[in-house]
Parts: structure tokens; sequence; C-alpha cells
């Protein structure tokens, strides 16, 4: 039996897919605010110097740990004169200048340089101020455009983050399956209940290359608490792939598909048998555990349910509405571990409000029984 | 003997604490459940919940034969706790209060969560799983802040560590067939 999204009354009026946006979660690096670090600049008053300043200021502070850092900026603004086109150079970290207090209000650039220059022929510099400088490189165009604004730096740009983080990433043909996918989710949870612990959620985890619905599944926590809509889908799965540890039949939204036989050839094959390894089953292009599929769940995962995703070897997980103790995101970002030997891409926010709405008021608190 | 000690007070200490002679016992028979995993072919994990001086769960992994990879030793192993609760309809929560998770490796950051949610507060482990471990080696879900996610628990490690490691050396010198082929990390 293959369960298949269903067009309820109040998803209709939002058929149109412009209610929502998903968002990529991004690493703590990639969504961190622009930490900055204080150095002394100043101007180039003799812009024939500049090549010679940046090679000799280089060789005595080469600024180590900052290679994203540019030297040299276009003047920005102020007085001081020296012209439209003229130049700032970043002299030193003010750590790496102990003896001089940034808190005072003018600085000698000889009191930056070690006694006799130390290489550097101060020459064509003007008087020393105080800037703040990006500490790390900026992995985002939202990182960039921060940490622009206070010292320019390299940004090696991913376009594919850069129109994620804009909700563009996915088209409207996509938006739609990926609506109707969580409203599958929705439905579960609904007809779920509570799950015996607060509001229940619900998933679905879906084929994207079949585009088709493999396992759909809601909280059963009422007989184990351990049966999180996520643990419930995931040994769905299983069982469609021949194996599973439990049985749900006595829940009717809990539904799993077996794999179309030749779904992955033109050939057809007969279905996996339990005897059969699962290596095999991937060599002759079956699924194995959850390895390329996506779930849609309507709450963000709990700790438990994102390392079981890890475990599964998850494609990419959508949620609609974040959990406090949640483990995409909110307490922590497992998908971006780096310890973890599986990563993986999430969304938040598909069907946003429709997901929050489940457990009544957002200020609600979720219990995670 | 039995893990619930009935020492004068201990109803107001926050976790009661198995004795040496508990943890010898118990992780004796988790560690001979390893070695017999290992001579199998399976992970070479044993794990035991203890109540009152009675095994209520025990576990091995059963992830090929189930074709769930969450179905770790101590997932099997809550699993029979709460069946036995079921069958002696005895409540479950009440049980978990007082039970012992012996296990001969640090259990993963899944397992940890699990053992939140059901409220087991002290489990001791043989050596750190520095891949998957969720008591301090990954992460450390046994002591987060984590309201909603159950209660912390405390841990007792390093009981006959560097035995627990040789078996899980062993194990992953063999190749598991059911892995599938590995791709190069990123970074």
């Amino acid at each position: 039996m293959e369960p298949q999204p269903k067009r309820r009354k109040e998803s209709m009026e939002n058929d149109d897919a412009d209610s929502w946006v998903a968002l990529p979660v991004l690493s703590d690096q990639q969504s961190r605010d622009t930490e900055l670090v204080p150095a002394f600049a100043a101007p180039i008053t003799d812009k024939k110097e500049t090549s010679r300043l940046i090679k000799e200021l280089h060789s005595l502070y080469p600024l180590a740990g900052l290679p994203h850092i540019k030297r040299v900026r276009p003047r920005g603004g102020g007085d001081g004169g020296g012209g439209p086109h003229s130049l700032e150079v970043l002299v030193c970290l003010v750590s790496d200048a102990p003896d001089v207090d940034p808190r005072g209000d003018s600085f000698a650039i000889g009191s930056l340089l070690p006694s006799g220059g130390g290489g550097v022929r101060p020459d064509g510099l003007g008087p020393p101020f105080l800037v703040k400088v990006p500490a790390c490189p900026p992995l985002t165009r939202p990182q960039f455009q921060v940490a622009s604004k206070h010292w320019p730096t390299a940004f090696h740009e991913d376009k594919r983050v850069t129109v994620a983080l804009r909700g563009e990433l996915f088209s409207r043909p996509q938006k739609a399956r990926m609506q109707g996918y969580m409203e599958a989710a929705l439905e579960a949870a609904r007809a779920g209940g509570g799950g015996g612990g607060g509001g229940g959620a619900g998933a679905a985890m879906v084929d994207p290359k079949a585009e088709r619905i493999v396992a759909v599944g809601h909280d059963c926590r009422g007989e184990n608490p351990l049966h999180h809509a996520v643990m419930v889908c995931i040994d769905l799965v299983a069982r469609g792939q021949g194996g599973g540890a439990y049985r749900f039949d006595k829940y009717p939204a809990c539904t799993s598909a077996s794999p179309p036989a030749g779904s992955s050839s033109s050939d057809p094959k007969p279905a996996p048998k339990t005897s059969q390894t699962a290596a095999e089953s991937a060599e002759e292009g079956q699924p194995y555990i959850c390895t390329g599929y996506d779930l849609y769940v309507t709450r963000e995962p709990c700790v438990m349910c994102a390392m079981a995703l890890v475990h599964s070897r998850i494609g990419r997980v959508f949620y609609g509405a974040a959990a406090p103790d949640g483990a995409l995101g909110t307490k922590y970002k497992i998908h971006t571990q780096r310890d973890l030997n599986h990563r993986f891409e999430v969304f938040k926010g598909v069907l946003g409000q429709q997901c929050r709405d489940l457990n009544g008021c957002e200020d609600k608190p979720v219990t995670e029984h | 003997m039995g893990t619930e000690s009935e020492i004068p007070g201990a109803g107001l200490q926050p976790v009661f604490h198995p004795t040496d002679e508990d943890i010898e016992k118990w992780m004796s028979r988790a560690f001979e459940m390893a070695q017999d995993a290992l001579q199998n072919g399976e992970v070479p994990v044993g794990c035991l919940l203890v109540h009152g001086g009675q095994v209520v769960g025990q576990g091995r992994n059963q992830v090929n034969q189930t074709r769930n990879a969450t179905r770790h030793a101590e997932m099997v192993a809550l699993d029979q706790l709460l069946e036995w609760c079921r069958h002696g309809n005895v409540d479950p929560h009440s049980v978990c209060l007082r039970t012992v998770l012996y296990v001969t490796v640090e259990p993963c950051v899944m397992c940890a969560a699990a053992l939140r949610l059901l409220n087991i507060p002290v489990v001791v482990y043989g050596c750190g799983n520095e891949r998957f471990g969720g008591c301090g080696s990954v992460l450390d879900v046994s002591s987060a802040q984590l309201p909603h996610t159950g209660t912390a628990f405390k841990c007792v490690a390093g009981y006959r560590a560097q035995e627990a490691v040789e078996m899980l050396k062993a194990f992953y010198k063999q190749e598991n067939p059911n892995a599938p082929k590995p791709k190069t990390r990123k970074d």
C-alpha cells in the first residue's frame, strides 16, 4: 500500500506554496556573527610607496591566521586629505604592538614598529588609527557583507548557499512537491493524535529520484516512549526493505511501501529477501537503509532522532517547526558535526505555520515526553 | 546484594550508585556478550540493564538483521526493559529511575539521548566511542542542558577500557560487508 499525500481543505488555500520558505540550516561557522579583532591601519600619503610599504609591512607583520584579510583598502572618506583614490594599509594587529595603548587618541607610526623600524621605512605612511578587522573568513554572502563593512576580505562564494539563504533554491514545481510531502507528514501527525505526549509529530520518507513517498509515520509514544515519528519512519523504511524491528499495523496512518521492482533499472527485479545482504542490495541498485532519501518531518528532530538519521545515512531533512531541544539547528547541528561520518543538508520552514499550529500555539512548550 | 543499596538517606541522593562489586559482576557479563558477538561477526558490544539485581534488558546489535541502522544493543535492551515492565505490569518510569546500564563501549549520541528520554540515571561503560560517542567523545548528551529530553545521567567510564578497544579493533579489521563503499571525506 502506497501512501499518497491527501489534499486537505486548509492546505488548498496555500496551494501556491508562497506561504512558506525553506531556509537552509547551516553550520555554526556559516551562520555565526562576524567576530572582529582590533588592528592599526594607516593612510598611505604617497601612492608611489604603496607596493614597498605592503611588502615591508607584510614581512614584519605577516598577520598569520588572517589570510582572508586584504592588506589595503580604498580610503573610507573622512578627513586628512589624500585625494579620492588614496589607500589605507593595515599595519598590524593591536596584539602585535603590546606596548601601545589602543585607548589613546593618537598613535605614532614609530611606536608600532620595533626600534630601527624592523625593516619598514615609514615614508609615505600617515598617522595610524584603530580599525576592526574580521577574525574569520566569511563563508556566506551575509557574513561577507557584514565583514566588508569593517575591512575588505577575500570571499570564496558558494553560490548554492547564497541562493538557498535567499530562499530561492527550490523552484515552484519543487516547492509544490515538497508541500505535498509535508502535508502527508501533517496528515499522519493529526491521525496519530497526541501520541501520548504533547503535540504529536508526523514524518514522511521520500525517494526524491522516484518522487514517491516510501513511508509515513507518526509519534507512537504511548506504547514506547522512544517511538518518535522519525524512529517509526526509519523502521517502516526497514520493513519496506524486508527488515524492520516493529509492527505498526494497528496504526493505519503508519505505512510503508515496498520498493517497486526494477525501480532503479530497466529490467524488473524481485523484491529483496530478508536473507539478501544490504551490500548485495546496494550493488543491485536496491535501497540501502535511508541512503539518498529525504525526510519531511513536522517538527525539528530531537537528539535521538537526529543521530538515528545520521546512522541511517539520510539524504536531506526538511522540517516545519523548530523544537526547543531540537538537534538539527536549535540545540545542536548534528548534520554538520565534523566528527561524524555522515553529514547532510537540512532545511526548515516547509509549511512552517501549519507545523507550528500542530502544537497548539507556538509558545506552548513541546514535551518530548 | 543489588544495585539498590539500602544506605540510610540514599533517597536524598540525586542518583544511586552501583557498588564496585556490582560493576565487576555485570561488566564481566557484558564483556562475555561482546566476546560472543565478536566471534559471531557482530559488532562487539555487550550491554545489560540491571534493576534491583536483576537483568531486565540485554541486547546485541541487530542492525543487519533488521535493516534498521538504529538497532544498537542499547536500543534493543531498552525495548526489552519496556517489555519486561509491560509483562510485569509495573510502571516503566519508576523502574528506569533505579536501573543501571552496563555496556562495554560508550553509548552513541542516539543511544545516550534514548537513555535520557527513559530517565536511566547511571551508565557504566568500558571504552570511549570516538566515532559516535554521546557521553563526551563526539557530544556530551549525557550531561547537556536539554530540559525537554528526559534527564541527564551519570557516567562511570573506563572499566576494562583497553580490552573493549581491542575487541572493537579486531572487529573493524574485518571488513563490514554491509557498509556501502566509503566515500572520501570532504572537509
